[in-house]
């Protein structure tokens, strides 16, 4: 278990654009360049940190928001602790689209108990000024999915960047906390639970 | 990565840089001019009888020819001769290494050696004999090893196999080196993985001097941590100073948008003028007429027996130190290739041990001698530099310029940038660079590791070998080294007619044959490709004849290329 305190894998997903590359970069340089590239496939930087007496390293995985590139992404979603779903406040599809993220998450990383995994969803440019997405809205689709935590950040001028990142490890420890007190009981279950396939993207 | 020396992998017998100046007087004995000599366990008194008899011959053939001597042959073992003021480095191999590769061996060694030393001169006499030793062992080593007899052949470029790896992988590496270029600082770089190439923005000839670097670093970092060192920061960077020549520089600093098309109109023209041997074979009016190296007067190579082979070499003396290596060409054919395959057997080359180039071709052009030797260290492209100061005349040393490789590794990954030196004093800059890169390239590394190494399948009942001359690339399905005996007849085969393809500016096809076996070689501006099918009956009846299964290798060679990547229609 300890291993798996010390190094958090922790994905960004989202559209194309709302700003995965730059909160990643935000986080770990504290730097903002407005005109970066599309990221290709994947992308990850490594950053220390301690939250609530835990040494951790988190290993921030950035991915291609673009349809294209989902063949490259994918194979990378296996074994993340936490999973940052991101949209832009000032494009309303990619709120609508966080659905969809969600569902290819869980289906890529296999994950086993998905509705005990945790997800933090950021809605990114909160600087701009012409929203399409409210944070009401956002808030409401949080609780309904799952009773998500929701940040809303500005990679640009590095509004509640760092929070989101520490509450997603806060989140993931929480988790082990809960697996660490089942493990005395539990014994090692070799057979798989056989889930219903059909319910899988219910 | 250990891949040891086997004798027969190895394509160099003796390679040694011997100093005239030390020989002065003729009591001087020959062994003070030795600077290296390889095998390096050779007896002096042979070391000496060698270095002694090569640099006299060499030196009787070209001060009574007036031309640079390229090849000489002693016994069974042909010779790379390469003279410069005082300097003369020879490079032996087996007879049946083409004259081409040997040539191209040579002078990739001596480039090599100035690219991490600087001039020859002045490096002897800031370093030790001894630590220069190592160098010139380390390199020798470096481009004998890892690599097949296929590899060889060519001087290919190592690259990843570009047919197992998503495209958009090939683009990520471009655009982390383009993200890098962001910075003025930096001139141009390439990616490596596990000492292949994914992605450079320069020339295949530098490339291919970055990568000895990189492999010395990865040795260096594997020795003391054991494979599973893997900080992903810190240690990781890496500098080392390097030299480059200018006509090099002058093509990394042209405008970056442009660098690539440039590089390979450029080429191409270079390649396109070859090909005829008309008076549009003179210098074009793009470039420039003040290059000394444009010859005024064209030779048109006429076809008198020997230099049949030898190009026009009018455009021979500005490569003639291989950065593009294709000098060599003007080389007059290895006589045993020469006569297995033009069966008349004109040998009115009159082959008396010594090769050199026709004074048709090359004397005519270099004048007196020097000249040969004073514009060397030049690309092979056409862009006129400002020729160096003197170059022509009293060069004693190329005006070399430093430069610093500056080289950040990411496990099997690495990122190699040419940089101007103040880079490494420029915190500000070293850290963009660093930072702006490092999320790419964990990412790429992670991605090209999780590749299988791509099944060796695309065997079939034949095997095919192809070159590309612009980025020096060799796509084949011969498995890397496994010497079996029809492979080996394939190889010796394709460096027959790559000899041959090298030589004879206007042969596009060819077939060589022997009794129970055919390859098909075919070239053009831009390739070479090889072709051998197995499994087929061969009916040769001795004559041309149209049920003579080795005519249908063309058609086969399209049909079943394809699939490979490789189009020959």
């Amino acid at each position: 278990m300890t291993t798996k305190t010390s190094l958090l894998k922790v994905i960004l997903l989202g559209d194309g654009g709302v700003g995965k590359s730059s909160i990643m970069n935000r986080y770990v340089t504290n730097k903002f360049d407005a005109h970066l590239f599309h990221t290709i496939g994947v992308e990850f930087l490594n950053k220390d940190l301690e939250v609530d007496g835990h040494q951790v390293t988190l290993q921030i995985w950035d991915t291609a928001g673009q349809e294209r590139f989902r063949s490259l992404r994918t194979p990378f979603y296996r074994g993340s602790d936490c999973c940052l779903l991101t949209f832009s406040v000032d494009d309303n599809q990619s709120f609508l689209n966080l659905g969809n993220w969600k569902k290819e998450f869980i289906y890529y990383a296999d994950v086993k108990e998905p509705e005990k995994f945790p997800f933090v969803v950021l809605g990114n440019k909160l600087d701009v000024t012409e929203r399409q997405v409210s944070s009401e809205e956002a808030q409401q689709w949080c609780q309904e999915n799952g009773d998500y935590p929701y940040y809303e950040t500005s990679a640009k001028d590095a509004t509640n960047v760092a929070v989101a990142f520490e509450e997603a490890v806060r989140r993931v420890l929480a988790m082990d906390e809960r697996t660490d007190h089942l493990i005395p009981t539990d014994t090692v279950k070799l057979h798989r639970k056989p889930r219903s396939a059909t319910t899988c993207c219910s | 990565m250990a891949e040891f020396l086997q004798p027969d992998s190895r394509r160099c017998s003796y390679f040694f840089l011997y100093d005239g100046s030390k020989v002065r007087g003729e009591g001087d004995p020959t062994r003070d001019g030795i600077c290296y000599f390889y095998p390096e366990e050779t007896p002096l008194d042979k070391q000496e009888l060698l270095c002694g008899q090569l640099a006299g011959v060499a030196r009787c053939v070209s001060e009574l020819s007036s031309s640079p001597v390229r090849t000489l042959r002693l016994r069974r073992i042909k010779f790379s001769i390469h003279m410069k003021d005082d300097f003369l480095w020879a490079l032996g191999c087996s007879m049946d290494v083409p004259t081409v590769s040997v040539c191209e061996l040579l002078d990739q060694l001596i480039s090599l050696f100035c690219f991490y030393s600087g001039p020859v001169r002045h490096s002897y006499q800031l370093n030790s004999q001894r630590t220069l030793a190592e160098r010139w062992a380390r390199y020798l080593s470096h481009l004998q090893l890892g690599s097949s007899a296929l590899h060889h052949i060519f001087s290919s470029l190592r690259t990843i196999d570009s047919t197992n790896v998503d495209p958009l992988l090939l683009l990520k590496a471009a655009l982390i080196l383009q993200a890098c270029q962001r910075c003025p600082l930096v001139l141009a770089g390439c990616i490596l993985f596990r000492g292949r190439v994914v992605s450079t923005q320069m020339t295949p000839e530098l490339t291919m001097k970055i990568m000895v670097y990189e492999s010395e670093t990865y040795s260096r970092a594997q020795r003391p941590n054991g494979p599973s060192s893997s900080g992903s920061s810190g240690g990781s960077v890496s500098s080392t100073n390097v030299f480059l020549t200018p006509s090099e520089l002058q093509c990394l600093q042209s405008a970056p948008v442009d660098k690539d098309h440039r590089y390979s109109r450029r080429f191409l023209r270079y390649l396109k003028t070859r090909l005829s041997r008309t008076l549009s074979d003179t210098p074009s009016s793009e470039s420039d007429p003040s290059d000394p190296n444009s010859p005024p007067v064209f030779s048109p190579a006429p076809s008198v027996s020997s230099s049949d082979s030898p190009r026009p070499s009018s455009r021979s003396p500005p490569f003639s130190n291989g950065q593009a290596s294709h000098e060599a060409e003007g080389e007059p054919l290895d006589r045993s290739y020469y006569h297995s395959f033009h069966s008349n057997g004109d040998g009115a080359a009159g082959d008396s041990g010594p090769e050199r180039r026709s004074p048709l071709n090359g004397g005519g052009r270099t004048g007196a001698g020097a000249g040969g030797t004073g514009a060397e260290w030049r690309d092979g492209d056409r862009t006129p530099p400002p020729p160096p100061p003197g170059a022509s005349e009293t060069s004693r040393e190329e005006p070399l310029v430093p430069m610093t490789l500056y080289m950040h590794r990411v496990k099997g990954l690495v990122l190699a940038l040419l940089v101007e030196p103040p880079f490494l004093n420029d915190t500000a800059s070293m850290e963009e660079v660093y930072h702006s890169s490092l999320a790419s390239l964990n990412g790429l590394e992670a991605h090209l590791r999780t590749i299988s190494p791509g099944a060796p399948g695309g065997r079939g009942p034949y095997v095919f070998a192809h070159f590309d001359l612009i980025q020096r690339t060799l796509t084949s399905n011969l498995s890397g080294r496994a010497g079996g005996a029809p492979e080996h007849s394939f190889v010796r085969a394709t460096s027959l007619l790559h000899s041959h393809f090298c030589n004879t500016e206007t042969l596009q096809e060819a077939i060589i044959r022997s009794a129970g076996e055919a390859v098909y070689g075919t070239r053009s501006v831009a390739q070479e490709t090889y072709f051998q099918q197995h499994g087929v009956l061969l009916r040769n009846s001795g004559i041309p004849n149209h049920q003579d299964s080795a005519f249908s290798l063309p058609a086969k060679a399209r049909s079943r290329l394809l699939k490979h990547g490789v189009n020959l229609l």
